[in-house]
């Protein structure tokens, strides 16, 4: 297979409404966000001939998506999975469409999030817990149910092994709620965060305290992968796929052995090679944000600062549009909405489209984003975007 | 008083672990072929596939530092309510540095917690029959 290097584009992204208590279902909220995106691309739902989605068993199938737009696709695929599915999908499209199978393929997320199952926790049987989670009953009797706690263990020694401090986890946290509130639609429009708030703030899980945390929303989220010949015919701008890299595992198979190295450290150089660009090319970025450090631990693995200096780099306001890195300029899933990544996805092709132009939640020039995945240490996926 | 906290679930690859714990005993796996301890235990080793597998004691006199911790200030899973703050930590064996267990350090407060704390390993019974493995502060 020759490079995908531009054959392949984001031609549509659409979401549905964001709340707390949908009083819908997931079928509903998704037939709503691949309405908007088909919309976007200008695009017909018989035009999709592959749908995929990814879930936590909390969603749709595409299967009752399909059904449901009046679509008889050729493809159908559900995934389960959380951070880097986005990523990963995209790629299994591009590899569907270049093979000559498909044509066009509608991925989306969709979850009761905050209303239904919560990844949060609460509600869950210890003992599922216990053989759910890969060496479960290894965690789980010592009061680690939380992915807050599982992060939490590797932020704490990366802190320790580079020097990263509170207000740098802070100065994530207040950039992206800076960004929240210039977008009606994020979830913590209308509540800014300073510094003195954020410190002042009590932990609920040391290091992290609850602007650490990403939010818990029922929403769902679409975007639609075709080829660059195809995304020609469509209503909106094209956003061509420079660069994709999907999951990979890190060397070592168990999470608590070796802290100091993620799957992105792996993703990166890969992505970067397949998009014949460097860090410095990047204008705008969508990070993956469950928790506020692992947005620091991506920066290193991707480049954008060397290990020691990440919280130099987010505490001279670089994440903040205006900076040289503005990121998750929607707010992300700090202050956005939370979508397992989607809605990430979403504003960085809406920011390399210029969609905001005339506005100041538009990046100035921005040609080149990147848009990374994470799942935790074992698993991650990222693309490089241009206009 | 019944124990409300989550019982470690013994299963058919990690029950010499388990079953070593309720004898005070800390069972490791190891690979016969790449000769690297696998924790947690699995139906065969994580790094390198093998399923040429042993279990090997470690005794019960165990120590080890604090590699990394938290401090939960919430209850996320039943039974911890009146445990709170919550130190979990992660710990490397003195013996053997490239295992790390998962863990409470148990009479600890934030305050004292700190990376490369020495602390030693301490079998709490939580049943008749169960045991599991903690740390304090040495
Ligand atoms: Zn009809
Ligand atoms: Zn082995």
């Amino acid at each position: 297979m020759e490079s995908i290097k531009n054959r392949y584009a984001i031609v549509g992204v659409g979401e549905s409404e964001r709340s707390k208590n949908s009083g819908t279902t997931p079928l509903h909220l998704a037939l709503d966000a691949a309405r908007a995106a088909l919309n976007d691309a200008g695009l017909k739902a018989k035009d999709i001939d592959g749908f995929m989605s990814y879930s936590e068993n909390d969603s749709c199938t595409s299967h009752q998506l399909a059904t449901y737009l009046g679509v008889r696709p050729k493809y159908v695929k559900d995934i389960l999975g959380g951070g880097s599915s986005t990523e990963m999908l995209i790629a299994d499209a591009v590899g569907l469409i270049e093979s000559g199978q498909l044509n066009t393929v509608l991925i989306y997320r969709s979850m009761n999030g905050r209303s239904g199952v919560r990844m949060g926790g609460g509600g869950w049987n210890v003992n599922m817990l216990q053989t759910a989670i890969e060496g479960g009953s290894f965690i789980i009797p010592y009061g680690a149910g939380s992915p807050a706690q599982w992060f939490g263990l590797f932020a704490t020694r990366h802190m320790h092994e580079t020097g990263l401090t509170q207000e740098h986890l802070g100065h994530v946290c207040l950039a992206f709620y800076e960004h929240a509130q210039r977008n009606p639609k994020a979830y913590f429009h209308g509540k800014p965060l300073t510094m003195d708030e954020y410190l002042k703030t009590p932990y609920l899980s040391y290091p992290f305290k609850k602007h650490d945390f990403c939010l818990e929303s029922d929403e769902a989220n679409a975007i639609i992968v075709t080829s660059a010949e195809r995304a020609e015919g469509c209503k909106s701008r094209p956003v061509y796929i420079m660069g994709l890299s999907a999951r990979q595992c890190v060397s070592h198979a168990h999470y608590w052995n070796d802290l100091t190295e993620v799957a992105a450290d792996y993703v990166a150089p890969e992505v970067y090679k397949m998009a014949g660009v460097k860090p410095e090319d990047i204008d705008v970025a969508s990070i993956y944000d469950c928790y506020s450090w692992v947005v620091l631990r991506q920066l290193e693995a991707y480049g954008f600062a060397p290990r020691g200096e990440v919280g130099n780099f987010v505490a001279e306001g670089n994440l903040r549009i205006g900076g040289k890195l503005p990121s998750n300029t929607a707010g992300g899933m700090l202050s956005e909405g939370y979508t397992h990544g989607m809605n990430n996805v979403l504003e960085i092709v809406r920011q390399v489209r210029h969609e905001y132009k005339g506005t100041d939640r538009q990046v100035e020039n921005c040609e080149i984003g990147i848009c990374t995945g994470w799942a935790g240490p074992d698993m991650a996926g990222a693309m490089i975007l241009r206009n | 008083m019944e124990y409300q906290k989550p019982i470690p679930l013994k299963t058919q690859d990690n029950s010499p672990y388990w079953d070593g714990a309720d004898r005070h005993e800390l069972i490791l796996q190891k690979c016969n072929c790449c000769h690297q301890y696998s924790h947690p235990p699995g139906p065969s080793c994580a790094k390198c596939g093998s399923s040429e597998l042993s279990w090997e004691s470690q005794g019960s006199d165990i120590n080890g530092k604090v590699y990394s911790y938290i401090v939960s200030y919430r209850p996320f899973l039943p039974g911890f309510q009146d445990d709170l703050p919550l130190v979990i930590a992660i710990v490397e064996l003195d013996m053997l540095p490239q295992v790390k267990l998962i863990g409470n350090i148990l009479h600890c407060s934030p305050e004292e917690i700190e990376m490369g704390m020495p602390v030693k390993m301490v079998w709490k019974d939580i049943m008749d029959d169960r045991s599991i493995p903690q740390w304090i502060q040495v």
